[in-house]
């Protein structure tokens, strides 16, 4: 049986103007015995009010609260609170806070047995030289930690903090957060703290419940902190698992303040020049890829086609490119190419929003790196690495991607399991943002990755990796980012749509010509863009580097922008996506995959723009079979025996994608 | 000349100049008073009707120099006249601060007690003490009780109405704390609720104390042939010796400042300081 259950908990607030305020909304929460669980969200997002409700302070206005299997009503010493200021009576000393406590709590003991807890728990927070002292004269730590003692002294079931270190300085703050870890683990307390402190929560928690941003919060993510117990501050930060716990809640709290500043912001569609909306806003990731994005702003080709209002917004993951995206706080997006797919058939939260894609904005520009220390084994080869990993079962090498349905990760996996290494058995994948695996890969929290340009450069450059494979040699000519739109923005902004394909297409050529290419690193270089030397930013084949750490020369990864079939949506190359998704169990194989393809490539937006600009050598270029390095071939006619036939895979479930019917709708 | 030396001088002179305060502000005061005087005795110059200090301390002599004669009756001496009327104000006093606790704990803990009596207490608190004293004789036909009544009626507003507010202005930490405690409720009055609302019952206290001492002056005068300071001022009146009234209004002057200083301290001295 679940110790507590918040069942559907809503809680409104009467407004002084009339009108009621709808504080919390839809909260299911279940907590196990012992378990310690963070409440973590902005201020006002009602976390304060939960904890109350589960206090018995404040009841809910509908669903209800219960504590092995009894609800809630009203107060009680069995879930006792530790308040945010302290909550000491003043005109009591330390002794005689903690004993009005245990004398009225503990009623069945004896009045010497009552004292001897008292006495306990005194020492048990070390304030035996301040016992018959009043509060006031104690410091903010210390009434913090008679706070404390007088809260475990009644032994309550449940123990409830509210922001209790919020006040102290950081050196009190994580003395006692040591203190409190200590004394829970030893006496399996369950508590549940409300804190604003992320390292707090990662560090006291076993499961971090974010919240929110009000009116109607609810638990936007909840997150287990898998590292092993006793914990002590000092170390926790050096596990693998650490900084990605704390990007994972800074991003959730980052993305809450963004929707706000979004919905504060007055969402206006300018219709201009024949054009539904002019006023975009494009997402983009620090990459080389983000070029013919950053290029058709620069160089003025959005302007050229009527877009007068283009703003870039710089995400620093794929996930906030996802997440604005099915938010629509983003009108188009740079994407990893399987993104379109993966988020229409489902891919994020089992809800399939349909995403458009009518443009391939580049190809090939990713690599997979290692660290150095691979170098020294003598690895160079793909069996070369299965042979050292066969060497090495007991040590867990972890290999880190920007997203599940980058074309990174796929390519990565397919190329681990065509050489034998079963990409979720033998090596762990782990979803980083881009531009923190350098600084994973140095601190040694993954051993390689698999990424878009710089990144791989970078390592090579910076002598810290080398490139054991590139895309050159996996797949040449693999689509490597897409410019990715909600179907249903498609609809409603056709010509809009027709318009940002030409513009971004005539920046690709813009970036495929050699002559531009100092220009273009340059302004890529811009602290706004990469904000990097553009001596990491290579364009084009000519650049060639010797790495350092293997001393061989080979050309390093770089991206085409433009040519041939480049640019336009594949059907086929969308399907092979799919599989692979598929294969590794990220999403079920759609049994209506034809549908899905169809919905997912505008290949006649393409089409028209290609038109439009007099390219229609490109307008019409179709891609034959896919074949990969391994001599595997792949067409568009029969994927589900191609997905049969792979060798190494996840278990792969077949289902049906319920698209919403696509309805232009009236701009 | 050392730095230690430097020091010490430094030290000397911080010294000196700290009794120079303390003597100044005793002197200034006592100057101020001196020239007030003066101003007094120049202004009786002119009226013959109101004596100059000197005069005032000529006539009264005796009543000065024997504060504690006894003739029997009401000649008695201004220590027990003045004795007369603290025992009354102590009387009257006590029976307005239990009063006026308790109903004011009351209305404070119950929401609609205090909605309804609210409004009521706000205007009785307002008539003046005198007022109260023809209704008091009708009622109780007797002068003693009578007395009694209006130092009570007076005094008993600013108790109530404080206690009243300091019983609902506890923090809700203090209620919250109890409530996750499930004090009982002996517990919760005598531990929490009675020294959380502690400062208010004291501003209270020393608001009604002022007024109690008031009233009784005010009474007494009314109430002829009692013991009583302020019976004792209007039979000077009556008798034309005006710095016999002079001389009692000092006593009462000072009785009264005796009294707040007196609360004041016992303020300090049963009040925790808090935060």
């Amino acid at each position: 049986m679940t110790f507590v259950t918040v069942d559907n908990v809503e809680k409104t607030f009467d407004l002084n103007g009339g009108g009621t305020y709808i504080a919390l909304k839809g909260i299911d929460l279940t907590i196990e015995e012992g378990e310690f669980i963070s409440l973590i969200g902005h201020s006002g997002c009602g976390k304060s009010t939960l904890l109350n409700m589960v206090a018995g302070l404040d009841l809910p206005t509908d669903g209800v609260v219960m504590l092995q299997g009894e609800q809630v009503l009203r107060p009680g010493p069995d879930r006792m609170v530790v308040f945010q200021n302290y909550s000491l009576l003043p005109w009591l000393t330390v002794r005689e806070n903690i004993r009005l406590a245990v004398k009225n709590v503990l009623k069945n003991l004896s009045k010497e047995e009552q004292d001897a807890v008292v006495e306990k728990h005194i020492d048990l927070v070390g304030l035996r030289h301040a016992a018959d002292k009043p509060p006031e004269q104690l410091s903010g730590g210390m009434k913090q930690r008679v706070a404390i003692a007088r809260a475990l002294a009644i032994r309550p079931k449940l123990l409830l903090l509210d922001e209790p270190f919020g006040a102290l300085d950081a050196l009190t703050r994580g003395n006692l957060q040591e203190q409190l870890m200590k004394i829970c683990e030893e006496n399996k307390v369950t508590a549940i703290m409300v804190t604003h402190d992320v390292d707090e929560a990662i560090l006291l928690s076993d499961r971090v419940v974010m919240l929110t941003n009000g009116p109607e919060s609810n638990i936007g993510q909840l997150m287990t902190v898998d590292i092993p117990r006793p914990r002590k501050r000092m170390e926790v930060v050096n596990h693998p698992n650490y900084y990605l716990y704390r990007s994972e809640i800074i991003y959730f709290l980052n993305q809450q303040k963004l929707v706000k500043k979004l919905r504060s912001r007055k969402q206006t569609v300018l219709a201009k020049h024949g054009l539904e909306k002019v006023n975009l806003e494009i997402g983009f990731l620090p990459l080389t890829a983000c070029a013919p994005i950053v290029i058709a702003k620069e160089k003025g080709f959005f302007a050229h086609h009527g877009l007068d209002e283009v703003n870039l917004v710089r995400e620093s993951s794929w996930r906030g490119i996802q997440d604005g995206i099915a938010g629509g706080y983003l009108d188009a997006a740079l994407m990893p190419a399987g993104m379109p797919v993966w988020m229409t058939v489902g891919g994020m939260d089992n809800k399939p929003i349909p995403v458009a894609t009518s443009l391939t904005l580049t190809r090939n520009g990713n690599a997979i790196a290692l660290d150095k220390r691979f170098a020294d084994q003598g690895i160079r080869t793909l069996s070369d690495l299965k042979r050292f990993l066969r060497e090495t079962p007991d040590k867990k090498h972890i290999f880190g991607v920007a997203h599940v349905a980058s074309s990174h990760n796929l390519l990565l996996r397919y190329w681990l399991a065509s050489g034998g290494i079963n990409p979720d058995k033998d090596v762990e994948i782990l979803a980083l943002p881009p531009a923190q695996m350098i600084a994973n890969l140095q601190s040694g929290t993954i051993d390689g990755y698999s990424i878009g340009e710089p990144w791989a450069t970078r390592a090579v450059v910076e002598e810290i990796g080398y490139e054991i494979a590139t895309d050159i040699e996996i797949w040449n000519g693999h689509p490597g980012k897409v410019l990715g739109v909600q179907e249903e923005w498609a609809l409603k902004y056709p010509n809009t749509h027709v318009a940002l394909v030409k513009a971004l297409l005539e920046a690709c050529q813009y970036c495929a010509d050699p002559a531009n290419h100092g220009e273009v690193r340059e302004i890529l270089a811009q602290s706004e863009y990469l904000a990097m030397d553009h001596e990491y930013i290579y364009l084009s084949d000519e650049q060639q580097a010797t790495c350092s750490v293997t001393n061989d020369s080979r050309q390093l990864s770089h991206h085409i922008f433009f040519g041939g079939s480049a640019n336009r949506p594949s059907r086929t190359e969308n399907l092979w996506l799919l599989t692979q998704l598929a294969r590794w169990g990220d999403v079920a194989f759609p049994r209506n995959w034809v549908e899905v393809l169809e919905r997912v490539c505008k290949v006649g937006v393409f089409s028209i723009a290609a038109r439009e600009l007099g390219l229609s050598e490109i307008a019409n270029y179709s891609r034959g079979t896919i074949e990969l390095f391994d001599g595997q071939k792949f067409t568009a006619d029969d994927p589900i025996s191609y997905l049969n036939h792979l060798e190494i895979k996840h278990d792969v479930y077949m289902a049906d994608v319920m698209l919403d019917v696509a309805m232009p709708k009236a701009a | 000349m050392t730095l230690a030396q430097k020091q010490t001088i430094q030290n000397r002179f911080k010294l000196k100049a700290k009794t120079w305060e303390r003597i100044d502000d005793i002197l200034t005061p006592i100057v101020t008073l001196f020239i007030l005087l003066a101003l007094w005795q120049l202004f009786s110059a002119f009226n013959q009707n109101l004596p100059g200090p000197i005069k005032v301390v000529q006539d009264t002599w005796k009543l000065i120099l024997y504060p504690f004669y006894d003739r029997g009756g009401t000649d008695k001496g201004l220590f027990w006249q003045v004795w007369a009327s603290l025992q009354r104000v102590l009387i009257g006093y006590s029976i307005a601060a239990v009063v006026g606790i308790t109903v004011g704990v009351i209305i404070g803990l119950n929401k609609r007690a205090y909605k309804g009596l609210d409004p009521i207490f706000q205007i009785l608190r307002t008539v003046p003490p005198l007022a109260w004293v023809p209704i008091a004789l009708a009622a109780l036909q007797q002068n003693q009780p009578a007395a009694l009544f209006v130092i009570f009626i007076t005094a008993v507003w600013p108790i109530l109405i404080n206690t009243a507010v300091g019983v609902k202005q506890i923090p809700q930490d203090y209620i919250n704390v109890s409530q996750v405690l499930q004090l009982p409720r002996g517990e919760f009055f005598f531990k929490v609720l009675f020294p959380a609302a502690l400062p208010y019952i004291f501003t209270g206290l020393r608001i009604a104390i002022g007024l109690a001492w008031l009233a009784i002056i005010a009474a007494e005068i009314v109430m002829s042939g009692i013991v009583g300071i302020g019976f004792f001022i209007w039979n000077a009146y009556q008798n034309g010796q005006v710095s016999e009234i002079i001389l009692a209004l000092v006593y009462i002057g000072l009785v009264g400042w005796g009294l707040d200083k007196l609360m004041a301290w016992l303020q300090n001295k049963i009040l925790p300081a808090q935060r």
